[in-house]
């Protein structure tokens, strides 16, 4: 089976293998996460109400509230892959030890598709995807 | 993962022998450092605040009050002036204010915020008696900036911690802050040498062309929202603007980290590291420009309403919390008139006496509205039950507030307009705000 690598900084180490969740909106904390069920609440957004536990989370940046920390509690996902990050995902990836990763060389959030089987080595600092059949 | 740089002062710390407290917080700081891809710790000379009493010396060391009254009781001291941010976590019950406010908290299992009992017990004052031997400062507010009294100066290191404080830090003061405000931080008085503190980093990438004249309250409230859906992380030159007041600074700062994440941005003639474009670019070309008019404005204000009803039940104002200023021009409106449904006003606490003081207090409760302090809806987990629509003049509020609620059998709906436009609605219970390009 085919395997795309790419490479990006490791935020937070670990190895870890699940199914893909990407979004393809920016993801904002506070109210708008509920770190027990494991989803965004925000409005209108594209994952609203879909569950992230125990998967890769696959998002652009973060935006918003200091909350972004919600999503590094609790129900928290498998790993996060970001294609932008700032002090918002740093604090997430301190919080929820997890792996996490970012400036990668080719965009995750084009790369990844929701369902994809993505294996992170944030220890060495890739990531490979078996594209969903 | 990075080596960060360390002092022998630091690395004594790091091994231990000053003792379990600047171990943890040095444990922490050095993560800190390697996830953010630093390898430099900046010494702050500035100001911080943080969350409390929510006990945050690391995010994964609870703090206990034994541990923290050992410490004080020590002479420990925190590093750099320091500040409580918001009212006491978890509960975060208002401050002032909360008796009648008929609502049930939601991590206080179910107990109600105008309980004296549950109100005395949120307030944590056994935490704070602690924290003020350490040299905290108990402003409790989201823009504690607006009561310290002592704000830092242009280039100072800061570690503040709320994203609507953080660009008033950045790029209203000249000073220099990541949204990292800890225990940690304070207590070192170091935080990581990253992104807003390096110099490279605080230069404009995208210039925002605004094509009518922003001057309004609320128009910079939506340009805030509507900048920070585009620019996301970026740092924006901002032009074609008059020149904001403070309210209105406070206003854009809360929008744009409701839509991004915008910890610095420039508005030449107004914030001081831009005198001009050029200096806000660092004298490299823009890498984008973005056009924002009448159209994109719309369609902001057409997100922020959230309603198929007229019929409000509630109106807050407040986020983020009134100034002085605010509260005068407030009570102005209000003198004389009566509410027909709920008006929570709300402020920060170090301004409720003077509020009281200047007469507004009076005004207010004589018009039936509720002056409060150190929190805000979104912070007290929502409204209260029998509210199904809610009425704000706040980017922020609006987009928070209807997170609390994503269940079908139990929804939120949210006017937003002006304060003029939320005013008449807590006077008449009825929506009339219609965007007025």
């Amino acid at each position: 089976m085919n395997k795309i690598r790419i490479y990006g900084r490791t935020e937070y180490p670990g190895k870890v293998t699940a199914e893909a969740l990407v979004s393809p909106a920016p993801l904002e904390g506070f109210t708008n996460v509920d770190s027990a069920r494991g989803y965004t609440t925000e409005r209108n957004h594209p994952l609203f109400k879909v569950c992230y536990t125990d998967k890769i989370l696959v998002y652009p940046s973060p935006r918003g509230s200091g909350g972004f920390m919600g999503y590094a509690t609790g129900a928290k996902p498998a790993a996060f892959l970001h294609t932008e990050g700032c002090p918002l995902s740093v604090a997430a990836a301190a919080a929820a030890r997890i792996p996490s990763m970012t400036d990668f060389d080719v965009d995750p959030c084009v790369v990844i598709e929701t369902g994809d089987t993505v294996f992170v080595n944030a220890d060495e600092g890739y990531v490979e995807i078996v594209k969903k059949l | 993962m990075i080596d960060v740089k360390l002092t022998d002062e630091e690395r004594q710390m790091l091994q231990g022998e000053r003792g379990l407290v600047p171990r943890l917080c040095m444990e922490w700081l050095v993560e800190m450092c390697q996830i953010a891809g630093t390898d430099t710790i900046v010494e702050l000379d500035g100001t911080g605040d943080f969350h409390t009493p929510w006990t945050s010396m690391t995010f994964h060391h609870d703090f206990s009050l034994e541990e923290l009254k050992k410490l004080a009781d020590s002479g420990a001291r925190f590093k750099i002036p320091t500040f409580a941010n918001k009212s006491p976590f978890t509960e975060m019950s208002p401050v002032h204010g909360w008796e009648g406010c008929d609502m049930r908290c939601k991590s206080g299992g179910g107990r109600r915020f105008d309980d004296p009992v549950f109100h005395e017990q949120s307030m944590h004052a056994e935490f704070y008696a602690e924290f003020r031997k350490m040299g905290m400062l108990q402003t409790h507010s989201c823009a504690s900036y607006l009561t310290a009294g002592f704000l830092p100066t242009i280039g100072q290191h800061c570690s503040w911690n709320e994203s609507s404080a953080i660009p008033y830090c950045n790029a209203v003061l000249g000073a220099r802050t990541n949204i990292d405000g800890s225990f940690a931080t304070c207590f070192l008085g170091k935080a990581p040498y990253y992104d807003m503190h390096v110099t490279e980093n605080r230069y404009a990438t995208v210039l925002v062309d605004s094509e009518r004249l922003i001057h309004t309250d609320t128009e910079w409230d939506l340009l805030g929202f509507t900048i920070g859906e585009d620019c996301g992380l970026a740092v924006p030159c901002i032009t074609g603007t008059a020149k904001p007041t403070t309210t209105q600074f406070c206003k854009l700062n809360a929008a744009m980290n409701t839509g991004g994440s915008i910890r610095m941005y420039h508005i030449p003639g107004s914030t001081p590291e831009a005198p001009s474009v050029e200096a806000a670019f660092g004298g490299k070309a823009p890498a984008r420009r973005v056009v924002i008019g009448e159209r994109e404005l719309r369609a902001t204000y057409e997100k922020l309403n959230y309603h198929t009803t007229d019929i409000v039940d509630m109106v807050y104002l407040g986020c983020p919390h009134l100034n002085a200023v605010d509260l005068m021009l407030l009570a102005r409106k209000l003198e004389g008139k009566r509410v027909k449904v709920p008006l929570w006003i709300m402020t920060a606490p170090w301004l409720y006496d003077v509020a009281r003081n200047q007469g507004f207090l009076e005004t207010f409760e004589k018009a039936g509205a509720k002056l409060m302090d150190g929190t805000c809806p979104a912070a007290m987990g929502g409204v209260p039950d029998y509210v199904n629509c809610v009425a704000v003049d706040s980017a922020k509020q609006s987009y928070y507030i209807t997170g609390c609620y994503p269940d079908d059998d139990r929804r939120l709906e949210v006017c937003y307009g002006t304060q003029d436009d939320c005013v008449e609605a807590a006077l008449t219970g009825k929506w009339n705000g219609e965007w007025r390009g």
